[in-house]
């Protein structure tokens, strides 16, 4: 259940999602958090089971912040991305998977990078992302708006109109929506 | 800390090498002794990974054994980020390693190491003892003489050297350190490229 966007824009990325968490056919929470800030940089939005996910965005977390600490500098997206999907991917050795998909979205010295990362350990680089039961449907939305020379506002309506879309067919998607806009870092006059 | 200090004198014995550092490269350089004429020589500098190399000076094995430690570490690291390690890490983890040796009755590594590479941060080089100690830096020299070596570096470093010139600067500050003209083994990453590469 559940429908998150991720767009990935000249000026940083956009993240949206409903706020639904379904118990089977019970609607558990009307209000839920999709979208986890890790830091300032970087943000998760979560479909799937939303304890595992808030484990994993919990360790990882600790994980990120630790090894900024440790070398001075923070992790680019990509390496928060790897970071977040091969922790995922321990569950499956268990034979107790995190039944989660998220979509990692954040900017670094090159700017926005959305990924989306799943239980199989896999990390794919997006232009645009979406995930969950109203998938499907915010992708029509996705496909047909999305451009290149997209601006963080444009970006955080067509998000907005993604999961709104998903929200009208999808039972397991509705009651609002969060949006979170990640500017790109201001780059420092080298000294 | 008696154990350090003879593995400190063990290096001190070792084959001079000096690490040098500009804005557009870091270079190793290690006079490789002068053997038997049946016997091969040791090689000296190391690839840890695409983008960086390392050295030592000491005991060959302890050295081999560090350089083994170095390339795992890196290896991880781009197993668990998908990334290339920064150097800076390198060092800190070789400085652990070694420290570790330290806290216990053991006989430390009698190793020192020099490591250059390249990272998201620019050019590094660092200098790894055996007491954990590591430094970044400029200009290293380690091994027999390496004050003399360190002096000759130094006195005639400069910022906008090229490759050949700080070949010929570390030839020169090794020639000096041991009064013979040395054979050496040099090892380069630029920052162009950011590739480390084996010279001759």
């Amino acid at each position: 259940m559940t429908t998150i966007v991720g767009i990935k824009t000249n000026e940083g990325v956009v993240l949206g999602s409903d706020k639904r968490a379904s118990k089977g056919f019970f609607i558990g929470s009307k209000i839920t958090q999709k979208i986890t800030k890790i830091d300032d940089t970087l943000a998760v939005a979560i479909a799937g089971q939303l304890s595992d996910a808030e484990y994993l965005i919990k360790v990882s977390k600790a994980e990120r912040k630790l090894i900024e600490l440790r070398r001075g500098f923070p992790l680019t997206v990509k390496e928060s991305a790897r970071l977040i999907a091969n922790l995922a991917y321990s569950g499956m050795k268990n034979y107790q998977p995190y039944f989660v998909e998220l979509l990692v979205a954040g900017v670094d010295q090159d700017g926005g990078h959305i990924y989306a990362a799943d239980m199989s350990g896999a990390i794919t680089s997006e232009d645009f992302a979406s995930s969950g039961s109203g998938s499907p449907i915010a992708y029509g939305v996705l496909e047909s708006t999305y451009h290149k020379e997209i601006t963080n506002e444009e970006a955080k309506q067509i998000a907005t109109k993604a999961v709104s879309a998903a929200m009208e067919r999808d039972p397991g998607s509705g009651n609002g929506i969060d949006v979170l806009v990640i500017p790109n870092l201001v780059m420092e006059v080298a000294r | 800390m008696v154990l350090v200090d003879s593995a400190l004198e063990a290096v001190k014995r070792g084959s001079t090498t000096i690490g040098i550092k500009t804005p557009a490269f870091a270079m190793l350089a290690s006079h490789i002794k002068p053997v038997r004429p049946l016997i091969d020589p040791a090689e000296k500098i190391f690839t840890i990974d695409g983008h960086v190399g390392a050295t030592g000076s000491g005991y060959i094995g302890d050295i081999l054994q560090l350089i083994e430690e170095l390339r795992l570490e890196a290896q991880k690291h781009k197993l668990n980020f998908e990334s290339p390690i920064d150097v800076g890490s390198l060092a800190k983890h070789l400085g652990s390693f070694l420290h570790n040796y330290t806290i216990y009755a053991v006989r430390p590594q009698a190793a020192s190491v020099i490591v250059a590479g390249i990272d998201q941060t620019g050019l590094q080089l660092y200098q790894v003892d055996p007491s954990g100690t590591f430094m970044r830096g400029s200009g290293f020299a380690i091994g027999q003489s390496s004050d003399i070596a360190l002096d000759v570096v130094q006195r005639e470093y400069s910022g906008d050297m090229s490759i050949e010139q700080a070949v010929a600067l570390s030839n020169k500050a090794i020639e000096k350190a041991l009064g013979e003209r040395p054979v050496v083994e040099i090892g380069v990453v630029e920052a162009q490229d950011g590739q480390f590469q084996k010279l001759h």
